[in-house]
């Protein structure tokens, strides 16, 4: 009795979080993993029902082994991942250093700043990025560069073929660390904010410099945030594609070297080709990996010990 | 009181009785089938549709194409504005309803279209190009309207010109009629062919001939160049190969479909010879190394139509592989920046005269035959066409308005409807009876003081266009572009064409940057469709690379065949490193950020 009244009491609780994860986490995992055995293109709902065995994979496979572009692909992820996470992360964490030592009044002001990016619609950000890089003089980088007499002819950054791939690594990178850097900034700001002041005091009483303060005792105690920063980010960059997309199908960047799997997927099911069950399959793959990433940094995160039930209490 | 009972039980079996009616009277009428004569079958349909309590029929029609070309749309508002005429006149009370839906560019349209069709969004009328007909009629998307041609062939479209009408065919059966067409020629600007003191007169009948190659156009633009008379040879266009720069694998002599086997072509000769020659313009300087990135409106056009650079204009050429619609579209469009005031603005007829002469696009090479492309659009019907009317679901209702819709695309295909669209939009007309009308002084008089035989929506929509278009000097053009039509080409109306095409592209745009050699183009080209699960089981490889062939059979040429074999060659070598480094690098970077947050929390863990 008493056991079914504490379940009946977890499902009420529970059922609106179980109801919204199982609408839109669950059944869309579901339906692409579902679609990802069906021969779908073009939309074409009917095909919803046939069955193609694993050929979607097989072809995906071919892709990634054969095709000029498919070893493309998963370089620029790897790029995009591991250097927007590092801009992202130490990013991030300079940034908070940097609005915790100084004064609050310019700190408010100044982490404001750094938010913009973030709170600016995707297709303004996108435009911004558009004329700054555009390879007319009219650009705004070339105009810049131009005037200041750097370079004499104006140069189409992200596609000049002299400059590739860097360029175009370089420039989404850039666009995807600009939005990401802030999130890392407000999280550790909040960590070094909620810090016992005593420490902060015993150590300048005791003649330590700001670095020696940010060395020994901000980042040891921010740890744990640098941990739960770099997976939310390595996770989101995994899948993120927006900005790429804006900045790929504007043709600002390369797009070969503009395309990571997830902006694969996207336009494998939305672009000109619109072969959706080729599409499923792979972003079955990339569900897959962002899984096994999530479980490896969880476990190097000893997630088990941070969730053991305190023992003092009972 | 007894009365008052049988009136009351007599009005309630009445009112039972009413809707019980209206499906009966559907099965005692059958819909009328189509005969052929169009008034009298839209007053046939008129009649059910009203005897059967329809009295508004909604559709919507979705059309694509340059500012100019709106009467893609109109036609169909036209239509629907003759039918409510005639249905007036003749004491029907049925009225149709056209909403309109209008993109530019005919890609984002056709996906438009596809994406919402399986929501029952899209439009009932779909004005695209042919090459969407073999995708959408084999995904049932397009309505079989074959009985219908039948019906109409002789009062019709027995006058729409034959490849045309073959073009609307997918595995035999029609799903489309023309709805206008266009050639592509060559433009050479005449002010910079006197510059460099180079007579153009009776081009044209050499490049027909195919004695003026594209080899003779390599040496042109060269010279103009050098001579300083141009900032560029050749400008053609960007994003896409198709269609424009397929006219090069005809023009090489290649194909693109065998019809035997109806499976794609890749012929590796033509291609190679198409990609080797964008290679020696880009490598001479002769031709943007970007262009694939340019932009239409800003770069593109204003390079075509301007004036040199160091004029104060926005750059010129001595070629451009454009269409005839172009002739206009430079007419309404602020393409020219006018070095005098430093503002853009139009040209006028008579500029666009003075500064553009046009051949067909010229042989590849010696004994291969000069060549166009069409592609024409066409007026499908939605296999769903009237789905937002009342009882669509009733097979008889679905008959009724889909007829109504397909007589709609007959009046709208009515020769003035047509030569309009032609006049005002520099597109070829579709049939004899319109091209005929170009030639009509009657017609031109009356197309030129607005004295047309349409709406009052759509004269005040398309009034400005033909204010601004209508000028002696375009219909003349058109007159004398429709010779092309002789020698034109389509491109195979495959489910899977634009998929190649998009190979096509890749490989091009890679060319013309440096970053592949043509032959490493072909390897890209096989790899690509071989790996690609659609392509490699409906494309087909024939022929091989050319040993030794260049574009220019000079000493001259050598020098130019090398410098396209040495500098991308380096270049591509150069990325892979890049691409290679970056993996490594990319790679350790991972392993030594795991490593250091592993350390990180253990610490933390044991302390």
């Amino acid at each position: 009795m008493k056991l079914g009244h504490k379940l009946s009491n977890a499902i009420f609780f529970l059922l609106p979080a179980i109801i919204l994860i199982a609408a839109f986490y669950i059944l869309p995992l579901i339906v692409t993993t579902w679609i990802s055995f069906t021969p779908l293109r073009d939309w074409k709902i009917s095909q919803l029902t046939e069955f193609v065995e694993l050929e979607n994979y097989k072809a995906l496979y071919k892709f990634v082994t054969t095709h000029p572009l498919g070893s493309l692909v998963l370089k620029t992820t790897i790029v995009f991942v591991v250097f927007t996470l590092i801009v992202n992360v130490l990013g991030g964490l300079l940034l908070a250093i940097a609005t915790y030592v100084i004064e609050e009044r310019v700190s408010l002001g100044f982490r404001l700043l750094w938010l913009i990016p973030r709170m600016t619609p995707l297709a303004v950000f996108g435009l911004i990025w558009y004329y700054f890089f555009y390879g007319s003089p009219q650009g705004t980088l070339n105009a810049f560069l131009l005037k200041l007499g750097l370079i004499d002819q104006p140069t189409f950054w992200g596609t000049d073929p002299n400059l590739l791939p860097w360029s175009a690594w370089s420039i989404i990178i850039f666009v995807n660390g600009l939005v990401g850097v802030s999130y890392g900034m407000i999280i550790f700001y909040s960590a070094f904010k909620s810090l016992p002041p005593e420490l902060l005091i015993a150590a300048k009483v005791d003649g330590a410099s700001t670095w020696q303060i940010v060395r020994h005792i901000l980042v040891p105690m921010a740890r744990w945030h640098l941990v739960f920063v770099t997976v939310w980010q390595l996770l989101s960059l995994v899948t993120s594609y927006t900005h790429l997309f804006v900045l790929v199908d504007w043709r600002i960047v390369d797009e070969w070297y503009g395309t990571t799997w997830a902006l694969f997927v996207f336009t494998e099911a939305f672009g000109t080709v619109k072969n959706q069950g080729l599409a499923a399959a792979a972003a079955v793959i990339l569900v897959i990996i962002g899984s096994l990433l999530g479980l490896l940094t969880l476990r190097i995160m000893r997630f088990d010990k941070i969730t053991l039930e305190p023992k003092g209490d009972i | 009181m007894t009365t008052r009972t049988l009136a009351a039980l007599l009005l309630l079996a009445a009112f039972i009785a009413a809707p019980l009616a209206a499906p009966l009277t559907v099965k005692a009428q059958t819909v009328p089938d189509l005969t052929g004569n169009w008034e009298q079958d839209v007053i046939a349909i008129g009649q059910w549709l009203q005897s059967n309590g329809i009295s508004t029929v909604h559709y919507t029609v979705q059309a694509a194409g340059d500012p100019n070309s709106v009467m893609r749309m109109y036609g169909i508002v036209e239509a629907a504005y003759r039918i409510n005429q005639v249905w007036q006149q003749n004491g029907i009370n049925v009225q149709i309803q056209v909403d309109t839906n209008w993109e530019s560019s005919f890609q984002k349209q056709y996906d438009n279209f596809v994406t919402q069709y399986e929501l029952g969004q899209n439009g009932d009328f779909f004005v695209n190009s042919y090459i969407y007909i073999a995708t959408l009629a084999a995904d049932g998307r397009l309505l079989d309207i074959t009985q219908w041609v039948q019906a109409y062939w002789n009062n019709v479209f027995s006058d729409f010109y034959t490849p045309l009408m073959e073009a609307a065919k997918y595995q035999g059966k029609y799903y489309g009629i023309p709805q206008d067409t266009e050639a592509r020629p060559l433009y050479i600007r005449k002010d910079v062919a006197q510059c460099m003191g180079w007579d153009l007169t009776g081009l044209d009948e050499k490049v027909k001939n195919g004695q003026f190659t594209w080899a003779d156009v390599f040496q042109k633009a060269k010279e103009a160049v050098e001579k300083g008379c141009a900032d560029y040879g050749l400008i053609h266009r960007k994003g896409s190969a198709h269609p424009d720069l397929i006219q090069f694998i005809f023009a090489f002599g290649g194909s693109l479909y065998d019809p035997n086997t109806g499976k794609l072509v890749v012929d590796r000769e033509a291609v190679y010879k198409w990609l080797a020659t964008e290679a020696a313009f880009a490598d001479a300087g002769l031709l943007p190394r970007n262009i694939m990135d340019w932009d239409w409106a800003t770069q593109i056009h204003p390079t075509i139509v301007g004036e040199k650079k160091s004029a104060g204009g926005t750059g010129n050429t001595l070629f451009d592989i454009g269409g005839t619609w172009y002739w206009t579209e430079w007419q309404t469009k602020d393409y020219y920046l006018d070095p005098q005031t430093g503002q853009k603005r139009p040209l006028t007829p008579e500029e666009v005269k003075n500064k553009f002469y046009y051949t067909l696009f010229p042989a590849g090479e010696q004994g291969k035959q000069p060549v166009t492309l069409s592609q024409p659009f066409m007026w499908m019907i939605a296999a769903n066409a009237g789905k937002d009317n009342p009882n669509f679901d009733n097979p008889d209702f679905k008959k009724a308005y889909q007829e109504l819709a397909f007589l709609m695309v007959v009046e709208a295909s009515d020769p003035i409807i047509n030569a309009v669209h032609s006049v005002i939009s520099a597109h070829v007309p579709v049939r004899k009876a319109a091209s005929a009308l170009l030639k009509n002084e009657t017609f031109i008089n009356q197309l030129r003081n607005l004295q047309l035989p349409f709406s009052k929506e759509v004269m005040d929509a398309i009034a400005p266009i033909i204010q601004k278009t209508a000028d002696p000097i375009n219909i003349e053009f058109l007159a004398n572009v429709s010779y092309m039509l002789e020698y034109t080409h389509l491109a195979p109306s495959h489910p899977y064409y634009s998929k190649l095409a998009d190979v096509f592209k890749q490989a091009v745009d890679r060319v013309l940057k440096g970053q592949m050699t043509p032959e490493q183009a072909i390897q890209f080209i096989e790899s690509s469709v071989n790996a690609d699960p659609d392509l490699s089981g409906n494309v087909e490889f024939t022929g091989s690379v050319p040993t030794g062939w260049s574009l220019l059979p000079t000493t001259q040429t050598t020098t130019t065949g090398t410098e396209t074999g040495t500098s991308p060659t380096t270049t591509t070598t150069t990325t892979a490193e890049g691409g290679n480094t970056a993996l490594i690098i990319g790679v350790i970077v991972i392993i030594i950020i795991i490593i250091a947050a592993y350390m990180a929390v253990r610490g933390k863990g044991q302390a």
